[in-house]
């Protein structure tokens, strides 16, 4: 059932990323232009304005980009460090295996987003920080699962050829081994940019995020602090939320259905 | 060594170093070590700038204040907020129960009903309403708690004026706290739920072609059956561990859910001390909550290996 709706997450996801790409050519406004506040939305201004008088539709647009720079750069680096861990994990077993897993264990205990409340608490809020911070605690779960990809992969025939043949050991790792788990890595990979998407949003919705970077989770945040929740003013509060939820669904989406398909495979053989 | 003491060992090195992070944040951030521990709103005198400078200890050496913490740790003393003129520990005491009243019901709730749910999706996943359910479920997965809430306090506490807008308790009888609490633990539940049935329904689907489901079937069992006495119980394993990471993640999303209904429990204790920049507490609330989490794994793998043969301490 989910391959119907996989095809539509990724056009959803698709046409995301190309507005973040072209936000400059898609919005109607520039997003910190002012105009009357507090407008429905209408002909002029499609989603209408918030306090400011900002059109929402135009920050929606440049919002997106703020939103998706965080959700890929923390999970680019949590899916990188994942990798590399659970890569060594899995191919030298041993100590070392029980070192990183330690590791690993320790960073899945720590409770992030209060973690991440505290550290940003101190320093200027900036959207780099909390990408940088989200990327360095996200990466156990891939870990986990790279390593035992490894475990499985590295007592292969053609490593083992590999090994026989005297080839090093960095050699294997990222020639034979690294490539037959790139199919697990992916969508966790997804699934992580859904986390970080969420996670940055909620840590926005807080005032921890950069004020003057709007990303949707800092409009979320704007209209319940600058009372657009209590007077009903839907569009202000609303859009961001739903662009949030249908990215993270689309993901999501692409995520489950990969992993579904990987696991039917291995069903079949 | 033995696996139990591998991983009691684990547990104690996870707690000395997250709480030696407590230690080291502060002093290694910008800015006076001295505001950085007291808060950023506190405004003192020079005299007792210098006073309170040796009473915290921050002359003496890196390694002296490294035993002094530790030593004020097990003393249960987290310091003191000079922001609201009371020791850290006694607050954190106070909102922590609120708290705990709102994320374990929900914890509760949503694991029984998300593994259930989760576990028919995968058994009749070619099902028509199983089909409309998971979707629904997956939508509350992929949206961020908090902004739930908003929709859920907007439609029935805003709009249609049937639950409370605000706080946990009016009157302070067992049906008025009841009243106010059953929105955020509706909320709260859906979101655990959505979790635990996104990974349950993944752990059935694959569980199901395996080799004794097939078997239980040509025996000529009930569907039912086979379901819940032979596929289910291995198929809530992972769920187990999952649990227990999850009790971090309700917590966290409590902390919203709370800011959402201005509720006074740990959430808005922490969402105060973020404005007025009162690091003590936010660093006692965070050492709190942590030290929950890893109680919570501990109990997790204690209960695991007491249900999972397979895997037993010796």
């Amino acid at each position: 059932m989910m391959q119907k709706f996989s095809r539509l997450g990724l056009f959803l996801f698709l046409s995301f990323v190309l507005m973040a790409i072209f936000s400059a050519q898609l919005s109607p406004y520039d997003p910190w232009m002012r105009f009357e506040p507090y407008l429905h939305p209408g002909q002029e201004h499609l989603l209408g304005t918030n306090d400011m008088g900002q059109d929402i539709l135009s920050e929606l647009i440049y919002g997106s980009r703020v939103s998706l720079i965080v959700g890929f750069g923390a999970a680019l680096m949590a899916t990188f460090i994942g990798t590399i861990i659970g890569l060594l994990a899995g191919y030298f077993r041993g100590t070392t295996d029980e070192i990183l897993m330690g590791i690993t264990d320790i960073f899945l205990m720590i409770p992030q987003i209060p973690l991440i409340i505290v550290i940003a608490s101190f320093l200027r809020p900036s959207f780099w920080l909390v990408a940088l911070l989200m990327g360095s605690l996200w990466w156990t779960s891939t870990a986990r699962v790279v390593r035992s990809k490894a475990l499985q992969v590295r007592e292969t025939g053609f490593v083992q050829a590999s090994r026989a043949l005297g080839f090093s050991d960095r050699h294997i790792i990222f020639t034979d081994v690294l490539p037959n788990i790139f199919h697990v890595i992916m969508p966790k990979f997804l699934l992580s940019i859904a986390s970080a998407m969420i996670a940055e949003a909620s840590i926005s919705f807080l005032g921890l995020g950069d004020p003057t970077m709007k990303s949707w989770g800092m409009m979320i945040n704007f209209a319940f602090t600058r009372g657009g929740f209590i007077n009903g003013y839907w569009w202000w509060y609303l859009t961001p939320g739903l662009c949030i939820t249908l990215f993270v669904l689309c993901v999501v989406l692409m995520g489950f259905t990969w992993e579904e398909e990987e696991q039917a495979t291995l069903r079949l053989e | 060594m033995s696996l139990a003491a591998k991983k009691v060992s684990r547990y104690i090195i996870a707690i000395i170093i997250i709480f030696s992070l407590n230690f080291v944040i502060p002093r290694a951030m910008p800015g006076d070590p001295l505001t950085n521990l007291l808060g950023e709103d506190v405004i003192l005198t020079d005299s007792s700038v210098t006073t309170l400078r040796s009473e915290m200890g921050l002359d003496r050496s890196f390694s002296q204040q490294y035993l002094d913490y530790w030593r004020s740790i097990l003393k249960l003393d987290l310091g003191y907020s000079f922001h609201r003129h009371s020791p850290v520990s006694d607050i954190i005491f106070t909102r922590m129960k609120w708290t705990l009243l709102l994320a374990l019901p929900s914890l509760l709730l949503g694991g029984v009903l998300g593994t259930v749910l989760g576990a028919l999706a995968g058994w009749r996943c070619e099902n028509r309403s199983q089909k409309m359910k998971t979707a629904f479920f997956l939508g509350v997965y992929c949206t961020p708690p908090y902004f739930l809430c908003l929709l859920a306090l907007y439609l029935f506490s805003f709009k249609f004026a049937l639950f409370p807008l605000k706080g946990f308790y009016d009157t302070g009888s067992a049906l008025d706290i009841a009243h106010h609490l059953f929105l955020p633990i509706l909320v709260m539940t859906l979101f655990s739920l959505s979790r635990n049935y996104m990974i349950m329904r993944g752990s059935i689907l694959q569980e199901k072609s395996s080799l004794y489901a097939t078997y239980a079937r040509a025996k000529g069992l009930y569907d039912a059956e086979i379901l819940f006495r032979h596929v289910f119980k291995n198929a809530l394993l992972p769920i187990i561990t999952l649990l227990a990471m999850d009790f971090g993640f309700i917590l966290s999303g409590a902390l919203f859910v709370e800011i959402v209904f201005s509720m006074d429990g740990m959430g808005n204790l922490i969402y105060d001390a973020l404005l007025s920049r009162d690091y003590p507490v936010l660093q006692g609330s965070f050492l709190i909550i942590t030290l929950m989490v890893v109680s919570a794994n501990l109990l997790a793998d204690i209960l695991y290996s007491r249900l999972d043969p397979r895997v037993r301490w010796h």
